[in-house]
């Protein structure tokens, strides 16, 4: 049998300061004509060394520099951060800060996986779509408001709870549920029609292309692994995420392996959101918000895994006697995606290429943090996947 | 004789004056329509044409980075240029003098002896489709010119140890957008030239004067400033079936030639950027935008001349207007349509494009035997 060679022509190097890329990289294609045959994608421009900061900090500061991680999923990195201390100090948290926890994270992700949208339809060239996606999202971003005072850095969870100000009473209850009903009404529309746009499904139908097993490969994670056909949701994991046990919800997973599955896995998963959301306003306890009889104290090293928008969000740190940071870990989602957004573009067009890699989601706010720099050698390298694992954390159960 | 050329150069002014003032309103209409359809305010419609011109033209002159600087920033004005060009060529002559003498002794005695641009038989089908050809080719010429910094020029590492460092040809996006000028240029562009000639052949002659006659005998043989009503046309070729079946095609091709949405690959936001353009920048970029403006008046402008049988004509207010209202909701079709679609790559490019050349070339057919 003989290998098909890889013909390439030239190199069309982009990034690192490009209006399809929200946030600085530098993507390398190299290309015959208009047909992708490698891919490079290199992160680290944004550097901002964020665990080294974190280290010597008292753990409510450093918890405070984890929601700072990223303006998306900045509550992703607060409950997961949280979440790892309140186990491994094994503190209580009241079942309704859990609620508003989920309610707060929920609101979230919608407006993250809205976002999604509005940038994939941003970058598919379609405005319209993409500003309904947007005009859709601000319902959202103003629930995060009414709950926390802010629209994008919620600041709701705290050890052992919710801050104060964050509670729902029964009337921003029935808001939220407002919200939601005119939200999936129109959100319903949109996605119909969008679905339903020949032009848009021409762009996004077959390219991009992911397999399962390219997926199981490179460690896919997230709503971009579940449209390869992968089955996994961190929420529901029992021993990681508890507070998800209370609801009804499915994982959406779709089989079809291209740039149009990661976006219909997105936009449905939100209905499952909504459909969450409604349980937690509807069922949700009375009681405190907030248990503060937890002491700080030494820690040993503990894994926290969390269902990020993205993905796979993995934190991990350890304290000293006196709730000071040691050495902070932290592996998200799009680091994790990375390897899979190179290999997906091969074979698409240029401009599905780059399509196709915002079809992954990526969010590099979060991701760089990965350069290694040898001073003594003058020179610079981005960790492989295999240091970064054994680095940074285990893989995950399946 | 004299008194007839005197006119000639007032009339140039003034179409040029027209052309420039009511296109820099079309980018503010058509952004403006746009904004309607997404349920958004909107900018104010003087703002992204007419004073975005003011704007960049007093901002700190920049230097290109291009191999030809001086080459690169001619080409704009030599493009706007052309176009308002193929304006004059597109309008016949308007030195009616002598009215009542009727058509054919009209068209004879004043407009070939006195209107420049009727020399050599320009105002023809030859100059309007090979002059867009030339305005088409510029834009392959300017993106080969033009070496920005956005990405081989970028100080990065790329070619540090532990990259995919494959010894390949490393090229400006605004190369690869030239690349694809010259596609569109090969693929793209068949709609427009071919629907170009179907009005022509519906009158049998390849001057514009002719085409206009058979359309609009009223307008050729009403007085200068005149304001009746008998200068409307009279059988629009719009409302033919190969005019009908052709405009749609010409809307495409339009659309193809301005590198509008769904058909700007070549300035595709997500990968090349602004493409050819890139590197135009303070009073160049100014120029970018009278181009863009050109490009949608005169494209508009040369449909309502061939396809409704109104000539933009200063000395007839009514028709004017006529004119004006006509490109304007020819534009509004065009915000609509870019308001609605996609970027399209070349997978669809190429049968779309073909679709509306083969319909074209069936208007062409029906034409030439009708």
């Amino acid at each position: 049998m003989v290998e098909e060679a890889k013909v390439v022509e030239k190199e069309v190097p982009i990034g690192i300061f490009h209006p399809a890329l929200i946030e600085p990289w530098r993507i390398r294609f190299f290309v015959s004509d208009e047909v992708v045959k490698d891919c490079e994608i290199t992160l680290n421009p944004a550097h901002r060394g964020l665990e080294r900061i974190m280290e010597g900090k008292p753990y409510e500061k450093a918890a405070v520099m984890t929601e700072k991680i990223c303006g998306i999923c900045s509550s992703s990195h607060l409950w997961n951060s949280t979440k790892m201390v309140e186990m491994g100090l094994k503190i209580h948290v009241p079942d309704r800060a859990q609620y508003i926890r989920t309610i707060v994270q929920e609101i979230q992700r919608t407006t993250s996986h809205l976002i999604f949208l509005g940038h994939a339809l941003e970058i598919v060239g379609h405005e319209t779509f993409a500003m309904r996606a947007f005009l859709i999202r601000e319902m959202f971003m103003d629930l995060l408001y009414y709950i926390s005072g802010n629209r994008v850095q919620p600041s709701a969870q705290i050890l052992g709870g919710v801050r104060p100000r964050c509670d729902i009473p029964p009337s921003l209850g029935r808001v939220i549920l407002e919200t939601v009903d005119r939200g999936e009404d129109a959100y319903t529309k949109f996605v119909e029609r969008l679905l339903a746009d020949p032009l848009v499904m021409s762009r996004v139908t077959g390219v991009g292309i992911l397999d399962y097993n390219t997926a199981m490969r490179l460690h896919t994670v997230g709503p971009t692994a579940r449209a390869s056909g992968v089955k996994f949701d961190w929420r529901k994991d029992p021993v990681q995420n508890p507070a998800y046990q209370a609801f009804d919800f499915n994982v959406v997973v779709l089989d079809w392996c291209d740039t149009k599955a990661r976006v219909a896995t997105r936009a449905l998963e939100v209905f499952e959101q909504f459909k969450i959301l409604r349980q937690a306003v509807k069922n949700m306890p009375d009681g405190p918000v907030i248990d503060r009889s937890w002491k700080m104290g030494r820690m040993d090293f503990t894994d926290s895994y969390f269902e990020a928008p993205r993905g796979e969000l993995y934190h991990s740190t350890s304290l000293d006697d006196f709730g000071r940071i040691r050495h902070y870990k932290i592996r998200t989602p799009s680091l994790t995606n990375n390897a899979s957004m190179e290999e997906a573009c091969i074979g698409d067009h240029l401009t599905d290429a780059v399509l196709t890699i915002a079809s992954c989601d990526p969010c590099l706010s979060c991701t760089n943090r990965f350069t290694v720099v040898d001073l003594g050698r003058d020179k610079t390298r981005v960790m492989t996947g295999v240091e970064i694992i054994g680095k940074y954390g285990r893989r995950r159960r399946r | 004789m004299i008194q007839e050329s005197i006119l000639i150069g007032p009339q140039v002014v003034l179409i040029l004056a027209i052309a420039i003032l009511v296109g820099s309103l079309l980018p503010g209409f058509e952004r403006k329509v746009q904004a309607r359809i997404q349920q958004r305010i909107g900018p104010p419609i003087l703002t992204p044409g007419f004073w975005t011109l003011f704007k960049f033209a007093y901002k700190k002159k920049m230097h290109p980075n291009s191999p030809m600087p001086s080459l690169y920033v001619s080409l704009l004005p030599i493009s706007i240029s052309l176009l308002l060009t193929i304006l004059l060529f597109s309008s016949p002559p308007f030195i009616r003098l002598f009215p009542a003498q009727g058509v054919v002794q009209h068209t004879q005695t004043a407009f070939s002896a006195t209107a420049w641009f009727t020399v050599l038989g320009w105002s023809s089908v030859v100059a309007v489709v090979g002059l867009l050809k030339v305005e088409e080719l510029l834009y392959v010429l300017i993106g080969s010119l033009s070496q920005s910094v956005l990405s081989v020029g970028m100080p990065i590492p790329d070619l540090a140890r532990g990259a995919k460092v494959l010894g390949f040809r490393r090229e400006y996006m605004e190369q690869h957008s030239a690349v694809r000028a010259f596609k569109m240029i090969g693929i793209g562009s068949f709609p427009i030239y071919i629907t170009l000639i179907v009005p022509f052949a519906l009158a049998k002659s390849v001057f514009v004067e002719d085409l206009i006659r058979t359309q609009n005998p009223g307008w050729m043989a009403s007085g200068t400033f005149g304001l009746s009503l008998a200068t409307l046309p009279r059988s629009p070729n719009i409302l033919t079936f190969p005019g009908a079946i052709a405009s749609i095609a010409y809307f495409v091709g339009f659309m193809i030639l301005l590198n509008e949405k769904p058909f700007n690959i070549l300035k595709a936001k997500m990968d090349v950027i602004e493409g050819p353009l890139l590197e135009y920048g303070s009073v160049y970029r100014t120029f970018v935008y009278m181009l863009r403006e050109a490009a949608m008046f005169v494209l508009a402008s040369v449909f309502v001349t061939f396809f409704v049988g109104i000539p933009l004509d200063p000395f007839q207010p009514l028709l004017l207007a006529i004119h004006l209202l006509l490109i304007f909701v020819f534009i509004a079709f065009e915000a609509v349509m870019a308001a609605f679609s996609p970027i399209l790559t070349f997978r669809q490019i190429y049968p779309i494009s073909f679709t509306f050349s083969a319909i074209a070339a069936f208007a062409l057919l029906l034409a030439a035997v009708m």
